[in-house]
């Protein structure tokens, strides 16, 4: 017996450890979404160095943009001088709207206060992969984050809180492949999932025989449990007629601007 | 000595996958500066611990990539396992024996991740995959350029500094 394993030490050796391998991996699927310890200390482990990193880049930013790119400055100037006669004769128009505005943003932040509330954070780092969608944020469970709570910018929904450390929470965005949120057409409510193919969304399970055209509005149904009704997902890009089927393929353009997340808000409120 | 090397390494790859490229490089684009760590480890070194050091940094970027802790561990695990056991088939004296193998693990991944994303209900991760495998696939061979050439550079500029790991290449006929 002894032998036997000395002889075939390797062969056992790797097929021990592909099949402890994938003995976790699957035990991490059948527990769901909850965050590990081991997640949890490497994820807080890394705030500082995230932190770091991330105030370094914006120094170093900074100083690019103020210094070492002012090699035109003089020439920008005059083309400024000219361009500042011009917005001061709009000004005064933009001045009546802005006061029109201001107005109305109040009443919106009114409104989100009564409704739901809100915790700002910001995007510190990014999926380690390509292949994956995935943001981390500067907010986390001694901020009151809990797994599985929706994460928004004013444009619409950037995703849901998947991994909580204590400062920092791993956000999966509505365009990674494994999101899928309830969602509905805003002008004739056809429901369907949003499930996220990279860049784009699809919208599955929409009826062949709804009217969907290019450029309607979907929003967040609120049955899925994680999102609140009517939150903004995107517009419709396209639709591919069928003959035949129950079905309508539909993809949809999302409407926030996910190269250039930066500053989040998490809704405490509405986690499961 | 060389265990430090491939930590250091790893862990200074993982912090510039997750906090550098994301501000130069669009978010599909990334090199993948592990899988040609695991992919030099497998060149060089031995099944045990090669083994536990491809697992291991599979599971630290499962906390940084994807939805599911021990995806990337697996997959890491299948790709050492996968160089390691067709090295020996190879000619060892071709400067392009690494950035073939991170061609073909790279291919690998993919065909690994679509595999497993499969029960982890990751929906249409396949055509995430497909879509951006070539694109993928020069980064990652790309990466694996730059890192030869700073490591040939190192070499060359600090004559004495042997850097740990690059010379056990022979030793895999070892065994």
């Amino acid at each position: 017996m002894f032998d036997l394993l000395t002889r075939y030490r390797r062969q056992i050796l790797i097929s021990a450890l592909i099949l402890v391998s994938l003995l976790f991996y699957s035990s991490n699927l059948r527990r769901g979404g909850a965050s590990t310890l081991f997640e949890r200390a490497v994820l807080q482990m890394t705030v500082p160095i995230h932190s770091a990193l991330d105030t370094i880049w914006q120094g170093a930013a900074d100083i690019w943009t103020h210094y070492l790119w002012l090699v035109d400055t003089a020439e920008k100037n005059d083309q400024l001088l000219t361009q500042n006669r011009l917005l001061h004769s709009e000004l005064m128009q933009v001045q009546e709207i802005r006061l029109a505005n201001e107005r109305l943003r109040k009443l919106l932040e009114f409104k989100a206060e009564v409704d739901l509330v809100t915790l700002p954070a910001q995007v510190i780092s990014e999926d380690a992969s390509s292949w994956f969608r995935t943001v981390v944020i500067d907010k986390g469970a001694d901020d009151g984050v809990l797994e599985g709570m929706p994460v928004v910018v004013a444009e619409g929904v950037v995703g849901r809180t998947i991994r909580v450390a204590a400062q920092q929470s791993r956000v999966l965005l509505i365009t990674d492949a494994a999101s899928a949120v309830a969602s509905l057409v805003q002008k004739n409510r056809t429901r369907g999932i949003a499930r996220g193919v990279g860049a784009d969304l699809t919208l599955d399970f929409a009826l062949r025989l709804k009217d969907i055209a290019e450029g309607d509005l979907i929003v967040t149904s609120g049955t899925g449990g994680v999102f609140p009704k009517g939150l903004t997902i995107g517009h419709v890009d396209k639709v591919t007629p069928l003959e035949y089927g129950l079905f309508q393929p539909i993809s949809i353009k999302p409407t926030v601007d996910f190269s250039r997340l930066e500053e989040v808000l998490v809704l405490l409120r509405e986690g499961p | 000595m060389r265990i430090l090397f491939y930590l250091l390494f790893g862990l200074v790859g993982l912090l510039i996958q997750t906090a550098v490229f994301p501000r130069i490089l669009p978010f599909y684009l990334k090199p993948d500066l592990i899988l040609v760590l695991i992919v030099y480890i497998g060149i060089s070194e031995k099944y045990s611990s090669g083994g536990l050091f491809s697992y291991g940094f599979g599971l630290l970027l499962d906390v940084f990539a994807g939805s599911s802790l021990g995806m990337y561990g697996v997959v890491f695990l299948l790709i050492f396992f996968g160089v390691r056991s067709t090295i020996c088939y190879f000619n060892s004296e071709n400067p392009f024996l690494l950035l073939f193998l991170v061609f073909c693990a790279t291919l690998f991944q993919a065909s690994l991740l679509v595999l497993l994303g499969a029960f982890a209900e990751a929906g249409a991760l396949w055509q995430i995959v497909l879509h951006h495998l070539p694109g993928q696939l020069l980064m990652n061979v790309f990466a694996a350029v730059l890192l030869m050439l700073f490591v040939t550079w190192l070499q060359k500029r600090f004559f004495r500094l042997v850097v740990p790991g690059l010379q056990r290449l022979d030793e895999r006929y070892d065994d």
